[in-house]
């Protein structure tokens, strides 16, 4: 039984320009734009496959790849532009809706609203009204206005009530990004149950090892075109070779004009010393970034920067730390940044390089570019936000201890 | 029983009537608990409450009352001109809120549409039921003023019933066309209220139909709410049966836009979340 397909699908953005005519009055410009300004971008071309019922298929890829295309023509976001998608029952996506919410208007009325936003009936929602506001677990403060939740609080019930969903075919995106380890432990559970319950499941993800753990089968798609699918340990390894070798992709996409110097590529190395794209939290980590030196430069900082996949800045790597001087001469070199313990938490991340004259302002880099990816494995167990290296040691407090019994 | 649902590039094309009105129907619990949540939040927070629905047209008719009869003497068809602005004022006020938010309604609910599916078109319609609620609030003040006044309703006050069914199909028609334009064409956000305040020297609402030249009528009847705002003052206030021929041009013209316009709409939605 198949619940899922897709026959030759292709999307296409239209990407508008600014013009470059500044002198036009803005109307002719506006029209201009309108008219020839743009380009034909194709998120995705000729993209065929099916899904059977009862199978849990992961989707990864770069970002730009076509990844989020693919759940938003499925999701009925946005129609494609070629070719042709059939759903067999009733589709819902585990997203977090709580952007949604109303301010103004109390827990159990945002309930109300945001569940038959995704398609529930106010009969469902009365019956499931209790096991929402359980595993958001925000029952004390059901009838407060949700302008006076706290975040975690707001994002929870946003969740649960997606989680309350009862599709044939569910649809999840980056799921495993909301709350803390409990909650997403949660999350998890349920998805398993449905999983269980012979729900057919799409999962878009950059968290490799979720993918590995939840999926039967897993597509790569590269540059809008479905690359490899089958069982998810081999397409997985065929998506890190890819990324090992994204240097040169990377080197497309950076702006080409004349500059004094330019990353040339970033690679990171384990432990063992093998090149790889996933490091445990806790593990030993070596960043190498190659550099290609045209005019010499005589106080330069080479950065490394830490960016989860929602863009957030969570660490960096700076060659001017102490104050250093890093003195460029022409032709190739490499920097290699050493990290004895990685602290980062289970997730995803791009690395972007930058080449900078010391002192200068973030935007006046001399290069700058997405150079890498990488990926946080299980390791030392982190609840919040990164593992803080600690330790600790047990004391005997016999007389306090009398005097407080 | 699952339902197998095909997805494909969008035309602009009638075929696909039945099944969005289907899904249309499919999704009338969010319809009603978006209208009910507009509605609350409007009056949630402030003093006065529901209150701000009467108050609106009332200020507007004791300003029309003093500007346009006791300044520039403007006469109203032997009814005193307090309740003769107030009985157009009425209906064009729904008319007027109805299409002024709608318009806004897909651009300011971006993060809805950009992550979750559901017909559109909900949107704008819940704006026009929000409307119509504080239309039926303020309604209640023409029952006083009639009292107040010694105006007799007859049996013909019932045709304001269909009469306001046609401003409503008017009213979406407008709101299906103006927001998913606005997508777009942002300008279309501020040229809407210029263009209603316009729209309402343009048609009989400070003014009797009488005081426009009888050469212009045929042109002046074009706009739909001429046949609306007239016949519902005629209906009411002189509890006279409706003039005909006006009220069909409005009928006609009104169904015609709502279907274009809801074509329009859907072929708009399906790549809207693209350029909002």
């Amino acid at each position: 039984m198949i619940d899922l397909t897709f026959d030759r699908v292709g999307k296409k953005y239209r990407i508008y320009r600014q013009s470059e005519q500044n002198r036009a009055p803005a109307l002719v410009r506006k029209a201009r734009e309108l008219m020839t300004g743009w380009q034909d971008f194709w998120a995705l071309k000729d993209v065929s496959f099916q899904i059977e019922r009862g199978e849990a298929v992961g989707i990864i890829g770069h970002n730009g790849a076509g990844k989020s295309t693919i759940l938003k023509l499925l999701y009925n976001i946005t129609a494609p532009s070629r070719g042709e998608i059939r759903i067999n029952g009733r589709l819902a996506a585990l997203i977090e809706v709580a952007s949604g919410f109303h301010p103004e208007l109390t827990g159990r009325e945002n309930v109300y609203l945001n569940g038959s936003l995704l398609g529930m009936k106010r009969r469902e929602i009365t019956q499931k009204l209790d096991s929402i506001v359980g595993f958001a677990g925000v029952a004390q403060f059901i009838d407060t206005p949700v302008k006076r939740y706290s975040s975690g609080m707001y994002l929870r019930l946003g969740f649960a009530i997606a989680a309350h969903l009862d599709p044939d075919v569910l649809l999840l995106d980056e799921v495993l990004a909301v709350g803390d380890a409990e909650f997403q432990a949660k999350c998890i559970e349920r998805i398993n149950q449905l999983k269980r319950n012979g729900k057919t499941i799409v999962f878009v993800s950059h968290n490799l090892a979720a993918v590995e753990s939840l999926c039967d089968r897993v597509f790569l798609l590269r540059q809008g075109e479905l690359y490899s699918t089958g069982p998810p340990r081999q397409v997985i390894s065929e998506y890190e070779r890819l990324l090992a070798e994204m240097p040169a992709a990377a080197k497309l996409s950076s702006v080409t004009a004349a500059r004094a110097a330019e990353i040339v590529s970033v690679s990171i190395f384990n432990a063992a010393g093998r090149r790889t794209t996933t490091v445990a939290t806790g593990d030993a980590m070596r960043a190498e970034v190659e550099y290609k030196v045209h005019e010499p430069v005589a106080d330069a900082v080479i950065e490394l920067y830490f960016y989860s996949i929602f863009g957030n800045l969570h660490c960096h790597f700076s060659t001017e730390v102490k104050g250093e001087h890093l003195r460029l001469a022409a032709g190739h070199g490499v920097i290699e940044f050493h990290c004895p313990e990685v602290l980062l938490e289970v997730a995803s991340f791009n690395i972007e390089a930058s080449i900078k004259h010391r002192g200068s302002a973030f935007s006046e880099h001399i290069d700058y570019k997405q150079a890498a990816f990488l990926n946080i494995g299980q390791g030392k167990p982190v609840h919040g936000m990164f593992y803080m290296p600690h330790s600790f040691t047990q004391k005997a407090v016999g007389v306090q201890q009398e005097i407080d019994s | 029983m699952r339902r197998t649902s095909v997805i494909r590039p969008p035309t602009l094309t009638a075929a696909n009537l039945p099944q969005d009105l289907a899904k249309l129907a499919q999704y009338r619990d969010l319809l009603y608990t978006l209208s009910i949540h507009r509605i609350k939040v409007r009056y949630k927070q402030s003093v006065l409450g529901i209150c701000w629905a009467l108050l609106q047209p009332l200020s507007m008719m004791l300003i029309f009352t003093f500007i346009f009869s006791y300044i520039a003497g403007i006469k109203s068809e032997g009814t005193p001109y307090a309740i003769f602005a107030y009985t157009a004022l009425l209906p064009w006020n729904y008319f007027s809120s109805a299409v002024s938010n709608a318009t806004n309604s897909l651009v300011s609910h971006s993060q809805f549409v950009t992550k979750v599916y559901f017909p559109r078109e909900i949107l704008p319609i819940t704006y026009v039921v929000a409307a119509l609620f504080d239309f039926l609030v303020a309604a209640t003040l023409l029952g006083g003023l009639m009292i107040y006044y010694h105006v007799r309703p007859t049996l013909n006050a019932l045709y304001a019933i269909p009469i306001i069914l046609i401003l409503s199909c008017f009213a979406l028609a407008m709101s299906f066309f103006l927001s998913a334009t606005q997508v777009r064409i942002r300008d279309i956000g501020v040229a809407v209220p210029l263009l209603l305040q316009l729209w309402m020297f343009a048609t009989p609402v400070i003014y009797p139909l009488t005081a426009v030249p009888r050469r212009l009528q045929p042109y002046y009847e074009l706009n739909p709410m001429v046949g609306v705002i007239e016949n519902f003052r005629q209906v009411i206030l002189h509890g006279q049966a409706p003039e005909f021929r006006s009220l069909v041009i409005a009928v006609v013209i009104s169904l015609v836009l709502l279907f274009v316009s809801y074509l329009y709409f859907k072929r708009v939605e399906a790549t809207m979340a693209d350029i909002i």
